[in-house]
Parts: structure tokens; C-alpha cells; sequence
């Protein structure tokens, strides 16, 4: 399988692999899997006055699995908390050009958000 | 560290050995040996010669007779000739074989299956053994064929091909043996071994590809899968290649088990002696009963595809060549009861010929450093992933 220059910088030199301060203020963590796919994700988003100041992951999959979930982690620094509902599998299937047939990992990578925003709400809430 | 290809898969092809390829490239050109073997000229005599030498030089490798050699395009063409004849010229009749054989026995044993052809498949242990009680249980008065391979492509596990050879003797029933993974690491000896076919190949042993034999004691006769012509006594027809033959017969001769066996070995140990230091790694298949040149390692926790890719200057297989593509992990290693996280976290390293111990130390500080990095990477994830 060939894998493109940004996957193999992503897998060798991720900028958001680790993890926030666990329990620090404005910390949510989720997490999603998929065991038929082989896929796992931990993302940690520090919120901030309603924004994402902070995002950090922990991933195990493919390449493709975990450039995807960096990519997604560079890109929502700086947006609003909104930011954890939008849609991402597919801009970075494209932009990272995924096989299709691992475009349902990336699905993976969304749900995991999807639970973020959920927490952050509630945090908000609380 | 600076990187540097290394090749570790040489259980799915070899580079072919100089010698060889000499002697191939004397059969190419105008004043090689490229006459049609079939032909009753000078040119085509030169040629047969040269093929009846490399039948011969095949034979003395694997101890049988140069009649009972006859030359196919490879393993997988001698396993359809091997499985096909005998079950199709058995109609009603029952084949044994078992789950961890290499595809090129199952589907064909599949196909069989869907021309009404019973197929049984044996279960194997932990270790990739299959258990001879199971085999014993097996049989049936309408059994007809066992396919065994010698030595498994993904882990090395060297079936007891004798033991599987004299309960199909007490019941005369025919045994067929892939050693495709054979030749050249371990001894082979069909005047010893009580087996009836055995499937060969060149290009796991410094031999070009697309050429291979079955042997076939005699007095057994096989029916043709293919039509057309009267080469090799009309069982496999088609014009004979000369130069991938004399390459087939080139490699064996230069093929030694006792020598090269040990050699491989070492350089295995060595690998293993490193990568067993790594926390929770495993070693997929029989301890001791394995060929010299395979290690199939599981790496608990880490990804097998990102860790094939991070090492991507180290040529290593997950599984076979043959499923490389296929996203489904080892029916080999699921067959060993690793569940399929496990499963597709291990990666085949088989050495060879050009293998030097440099490279075994190389491999290991890169697999070292990218296991812990990718482990980093997957640091919380759940038990599931590493066991």
C-alpha cells in the first residue's frame, strides 16, 4: 500500500500525539473504538471560554488512522467548541487521501468528537 | 541511525543467486540453448539436455527418480494438479487437509468442496500443530487424499509429515505435501518420506519465479488439468522454458540444508534473542519444530500495518505475500487462536542466503525504537488492543 508524504510525516513526527493534564481545568476526555476495524482513539480537548485551545490524542490503527486523527487535532485548536460536531471524516479522507475502504475508521475519529462536544456541554452545564 | 533496506522476507521470494541466472541466461539468446526442447533438431536436443539435467539435479535434491519430476509453472499450479486429479478421478470420495495451509490448497480444496468433493479441515493447536489424533479421527472409508504442508509460509511450524505419512499408508490413502518453504532449509527425501506427491517451487530458494515441479511417486498416474500438447508426458503441456527450468535445477543443486540450515538458523536466533527483549512480544508457532528461516513475531499493543510502514526500509510480510492485499488477518494465525488485534499486529521476518548479521542488528534498533514510539502513540489503549 502507498501511503502519501503528509501520512508518513504525520505517523513518524505527530505534533498532537500525548496527553493534556489529566483532571486540568477545561479538560474533556472521550474516547471511541471499533474492534472489527482494528481502531481505537483517545482525544483530549482543552476548552477555554468556549473555545478549543488545546487537543491532544492517543491512537492505535493504521497510518492513515492516525494521520487523520492529528490532522483533525491541528485543526480544531483555535475553533469554537461548535468545532466538535462538525463533520471531519470526510475532509480528511480527502485531504489525506485515505483509501475508501478506511473511510469507516475515520468515522471513528468523529464519534469520539461527537462524545467530546457531549462532555464539553455537560461541562458547561455543570 | 541512518536508514539503509533491508531485506527479511525471503519466505515470500528470493533474489535469484547469480549462478543461477548464469546459467538461465545461457538458454535466452541466439547462441544459448533456446531451442524448443521438443523439437527433434540439434537446437531443440541442446535444450532437452539441458532440461533433462536440471530434472536430474531436482530429483537428487529431494532423493526421487528424474521420471517421477514434472515441471509446472509453480507451488500453486503443482497443488491444483496435485489436488484436482486425485479428487476429480475419485468422484464421491473424501479430502483431508487442514486450516492453516497455504491458499493455493484451500481454494482449490474450496473449489473441490463446490463439485461435491467432502473436504474435512484439520484444527491445529496453539502452535500450529496439527494434532494427529484429529487426523486419525479424520479418516473415512471414502478418504482418498491428505494435503499437509511441510513447513507453514507464515510462521515456519514444520509439520511431522512422517507421522501424517504412515496413518495414510495403514489406510492407503494418498498424502500430498507442499514444500514450497522446504527446499533448501530443511533435508527432503522422498525415498524416505512414505508420501505419494510433493509440491515444489524455485523461487523461495534463489530461483526464478513462475517455475516449480510436482513429484509424484511412482506407480501413481495423474489425469491432465491442461490440454495441448505431449510435454511431460502429456501430464503438464505446454512448451517447456528452458531457462526457468535449467534456473529451478541450478538452484537446487546449490541448495544445502546442512549448510545453509544452521547458517539461517543462527541469524534467526539472533533476531530473536533482540526482539524477544521487547516488553510482551510473542512468538507466533512451534518453539523448536520450525523451519530455520521464519519468525513470526506478535507485537502486543502496536498496529502491524503503522509498524510496517514505520520500519518501511525493512521488507517483512504481514502473513503471506499471497494475502498482502487482503485486509482480512491470518487465517493462519486465527487459526491459531490469536484473536485478530494480535493477529494483525505480528509481522513474518524470514531470513536468507544474503542475510547478514549486521542487518539483524539493524533491524532490531529500528523495530525497537518504532514499537515504543507507536506504543507511545496508542499509550491508553484498551486491553483488547494488546492481547
Amino acid at each position: 500500500m502507498e501511503y502519501s508524504a503528509e501520512i508518513q510525516h504525520r505517523l513518524s513526527s505527530s505534533s498532537r500525539c500525548g496527553g493534556l493534564q489529566q483532571g486540568g481545568e477545561g479538560v474533556v476526555t472521550t474516547e471511541a473504538e471499533d474492534r472489527s476495524l482494528n481502531v481505537w482513539v483517545r482525544f483530549q480537548v482543552q476548552l477555554q471560554r468556549g473555545s478549543i485551545r488545546s487537543v491532544r490524542f492517543e491512537a492505535y490503527g493504521c497510518p492513515h488512522f492516525v494521520a487523520a486523527a492529528d490532522w483533525i487535532a491541528e485543526r480544531l485548536e483555535g475553533q469554537g467548541v461548535a468545532a466538535l460536531r462538525e463533520p471531519r471524516a470526510r475532509a480528511a479522507y480527502a485531504a489525506l487521501g485515505v483509501p475508501t475502504e478506511k473511510l469507516g475508521k475515520l468515522l471513528v475519529l468523529e464519534n469520539a468528537l461527537l462524545a467530546n462536544a457531549q462532555a464539553a456541554d455537560d461541562l458547561v452545564t455543570q | 541511525m541512518v536508514a539503509r533496506a533491508v531485506y527479511l522476507d525471503y519466505a515470500a521470494t528470493t533474489p535469484v543467486d547469480e549462478r543461477v541466472a548464469a546459467a538461465m541466461a545461457e538458454c535466452l539468446e541466439r547462441d544459448g540453448h533456446f531451442g524448443n526442447p521438443s523439437s527433434t533438431h540439434r537446437f531443440g536436443q541442446a535444450a532437452a539436455r539441458r532440461v533433462a539435467a536440471a530434472r536430474e539435479q531436482i530429483a537428487q535434491r529431494i532423493g526421487a527418480g528424474t521420471g517421477s519430476i514434472t515441471f509446472t509453472s509453480g507451488a500453486t499450479e503443482s497443488d491444483n494438479l496435485a489436488l484436482q486429479s486425485v479428487m476429480l478421478a475419485n468422484p464421491g470420495r473424501h479430502l483431508i487437509t487442514a486450516r492453516t495451509e497455504h491458499k493455493a490448497v484451500l481454494d482449490t480444496a474450496a473449489a473441490l468442496a463446490r463439485r461435491g468433493v467432502a473436504v474435512t479441515y484439520l484444527e491445529c493447536a496453539t502452535d500450529g500443530l496439527i494434532d494427529l489424533n484429529e487426523l486419525d479421527a479424520a479418516f473415512t472409508d471414502r478418504t482418498a487424499l491428505v494435503s499437509i504442508m511441510h513447513v507453514n509460509n507464515e510462521t515456519g511450524v514444520v509439520q511431522d509429515i512422517e507421522a501424517v505419512g504412515e496413518r495414510c499408508r495403514a489406510r492407503g490413502v494418498l498424502l500430498h505435501v507442499d514444500a514450497a518453504q522446504s527446499a533448501g532449509k530443511l533435508a527432503l527425501d522422498v525415498a524416505r518420506w512414505p508420501v505419494d506427491m510433493v509440491s515444489l517451487t524455485a523461487h523461495k530458494i534463489h530461483g526464478p519465479k513462475g517455475v516449480g515441479a510436482l513429484y509424484v511417486r511412482p506407480p501413481l498416474s495423474l489425469a491432465p488439468l491442461l490440454f495441448g500438447g505431449e510435454q511431460e508426458r502429456s501430464l503438464r503441456p505446454g512448451t517447456l522454458p528452458t531457462h526457468q527450468i535449467v534456473g529451478m535445477g541450478a538452484a537446487y543443486a546449490l541448495a544445502d540444508p546442512a549448510r545453509e540450515g544452521p547458517v539461517l538458523d543462527s541469524l534467526r536466533q539472533r533476531l530473536w534473542a533482540g526482539l524477544s527483549a521487547l516488553a510482551g512480544v510473542r512468538r507466533n508457532g512451534h518453539p523448536t519444530r520450525s523451519a530455520p528461516h521464519v519468525l513470526n513475531i506478535a507485537f502486543p499493543g502496536v498496529n502491524g500495518e503503522s509498524l510496517r510502514h514505520a520500519i518501511g526500509e525493512i521488507a517483512v510480510s504481514a502473513g503471506s505475500a499471497c494475502n498482502a492485499d487482503n485486509p482480512e488477518s491470518s487465517h493462519v494465525l486465527n487459526a491459531m487462536g490469536l484473536s485478530p488485534a494480535l493477529a494483525e499486529s505480528s509481522l513474518r521476518f524470514s531470513v536468507g542466503r544474503y542475510t547478514t548479521p549486521e542487518e539483524i542488528d539493524y533491524v532490531l534498533g529500528r523495530v525497537a525504537a518504532e514499537v515504543g514510539r507507536l506504543r507511545q502513540i496508542a499509550a491508553g489503549a484498551p486491553n483488547w488492543c494488546k492481547s
